[in-house]
């Protein structure tokens, strides 16, 4: 027979799983759950060595609907409080659980139980990836970057915030859904980020996560209630930024920044694919700030070359996107897209609305930026002694190296 | 040709906390190398067990049943090939998935009797 590859079925199938059994026994078993999803997939993983199933996620659903017994049967010998299994409409309810359609909505009941507002902030992604995309502890720390030991603790708080907050395993409704949502994009949009944003995981871990942040995303738009334009949006912004993935880093995992990225790289089906949902995403009257970051990441894809950008659309979007969230690292922004311009006044104006210990960490960009705009207005004096704040604030070392490299350049010219 | 067995002792990968996927990518290597070993007209038997024991000992015939968590090592299963001698075999052995877990590949010389 031959071999059929599913990426990622394993892991998928356990977060539907979890999902589904969850909404038949509640929140309080997701240990007792837990535990029976993955005897699944040990069982599956020995005796489909020889032979695999001509429908493998027909095979891992059966499995799943008779793991329900099994579970009835621990959770009996536990005397813990769960209904009886007496009559066939039981079961037949039951059934009807693992239909697609169902599944789906165990799903979303999943997710917006993770993101719920009684849960850490920081507890919310790593359940998130434990329960609704089916990771292991090792692979949250490893995709986080965090211990084994960290992520087990915030899955533990997450349970205790739980079943302490005696949450209902619901997808909510009227204006409680609105807010609820809110922090559904926001999860998922960091769980993107944490794939997108960091060049010290490998491309795998990184794929990983934008992928599941793509899937969940998905998900919403799937379901009426959830199917809204601002999650349009932000798919769209997934797409975008996923497009430009496999060309964000050299061979030597180097960060380039787009100026020194290899457009050829770029892969178009994601591009088509964000400007389709970008479309929809634009069928409203409110735009969020997804919209407006999406919007930027396609003008960005749009140019055939860095020099091609059109830099005054950017701006604009900067502009608005500011209006929805006034923070400094914006106007630091839109100061460096006016340097791009040449437009050296503007630049200057921005460089004035910052106080740049309001940036943090991020300080360095700051000095950074304003050294480069010293060195256009032919300040050499002050351009050097901006980079040089900027040496001294700067914690990355590949943006040091690059820092120094033009720190010497502009000392030949003294 | 002789008949070999390829016993796979080790730990059960119940005990070794492996994620979903990590299960499935190491479920994709077993198949890949049975469907070598079958491509190659080789493979003649094999089974996979599970891991529960009841262990069997002395005159009084003592019996204790164990798990794998109790038992480190355990015998997860078995294939027999048809090979020239045990070099052959250990060149098939080459592709066994679980190297990295720890797992052990032993190989026994099937006994022919004479006629």
């Amino acid at each position: 027979m031959e071999h059929k590859d599913i990426d990622h079925l394993f892991r998928h199938h356990s977060g539907k799983m979890v999902s589904v059994l969850t909404r038949i026994f509640g929140l309080a078993h997701l240990d007792i759950i837990e535990d029976a999803v993955q005897d699944t997939f040990l069982k599956a993983s020995v005796s489909w060595r020889k032979q695999q199933p001509d429908y493998p996620e027909a095979w891992l659903t059966k499995a799943a609907k008779n793991r329900v017994l099994d579970i009835f049967r621990t959770l009996k010998t536990q005397q813990k409080h769960i209904g009886q299994l007496s009559t066939g409409t039981d079961a037949i309810a039951i059934n009807e659980l693992f239909l697609d359609k169902e599944i789906e909505d165990a799903q979303l009941r999943m997710i917006f139980t993770a993101c719920h507002p009684k849960l850490d902030p920081r507890d919310r992604i790593s359940f998130s990836l434990k329960t609704v995309s089916g990771f292991s502890t090792k692979e949250i720390a490893s995709a986080l970057l965090t211990k084994d030991e960290t992520i087990k603790k915030r899955l533990m708080r997450a349970r205790k915030s739980i079943q302490k907050a005696d949450l209902k395993f619901s997808i909510p409704q009227g204006k409680a859904l609105k807010e609820r949502l809110e922090t559904v994009m926001e999860v998922l949009y960091l769980i993107f980020n944490e794939g997108f944003h960091s060049n010290k995981k490998e491309q795998l871990i990184r794929e990983d996560l934008c992928g599941e942040a793509m899937r969940l995303c998905q998900l919403l738009l799937k379901h009426e209630t959830t199917r809204q334009p601002k999650v349009y949006a932000l798919f769209a912004l997934m797409c975008f930024h996923s497009a430009r993935l496999a060309s964000k880093t050299n061979i030597n995992n180097e960060v380039l920044d787009l100026k020194h990225q290899d457009r050829t790289q770029w892969h178009f089906p994601l591009v088509q694919l964000g400007n389709t949902m970008m479309n929809k995403a634009v069928d409203t009257e409110e735009f969020s700030s997804y919209h407006y970051e999406a919007a930027i990441a396609a003008e960005h894809l749009k140019a055939h070359s860095f020099e091609d950008t059109d830099w005054d659309k950017i701006l604009q979007w900067y502009l608005s996107l500011y209006e929805l969230q006034p923070m400094p690292s914006h106007v630091l922004t839109m100061a460096v897209i006016c340097l791009q311009n040449n437009d050296y006044k503007s630049a200057e104006s921005y460089f004035k609305k910052l106080d740049p210990d309001t940036l943090e960490q991020r300080k360095y960009l700051y000095y950074g930026a304003k050294a480069d705009y010293y060195k256009a207005t032919n300040n050499l004096k002050s351009a050097l002694e901006h980079i040089g704040k900027a040496i001294n604030y700067v914690n990355n070392d590949l943006e040091k190296q690059y820092l120094l490299k033009k720190q010497a350049a502009w000392l030949k010219e003294t | 040709m002789k008949n070999f067995m390829m016993i796979f002792i080790g730990a059960d990968y119940a005990d070794l906390g492996l994620s979903p996927e990590e299960l499935q990518n190491r479920m994709g290597k077993w198949f890949a190398w049975g469907h070598k070993m079958e491509q190659a007209g080789i493979l003649r038997g094999g089974e996979a067990l599970t891991p529960q024991i009841r262990r069997i000992v002395g005159e009084n015939r003592t019996v204790t049943d164990l798990t794998s968590a109790e038992v480190k090592e355990i015998v997860g299963g078995y294939y027999t090939v048809e090979a020239k001698d045990f070099d052959a075999v250990q060149d098939i052995a080459r592709d066994f998935p679980d190297y990295d877990l720890g797992g052990t590949v032993e190989i026994r010389e099937i006994m022919v009797f004479d006629k």
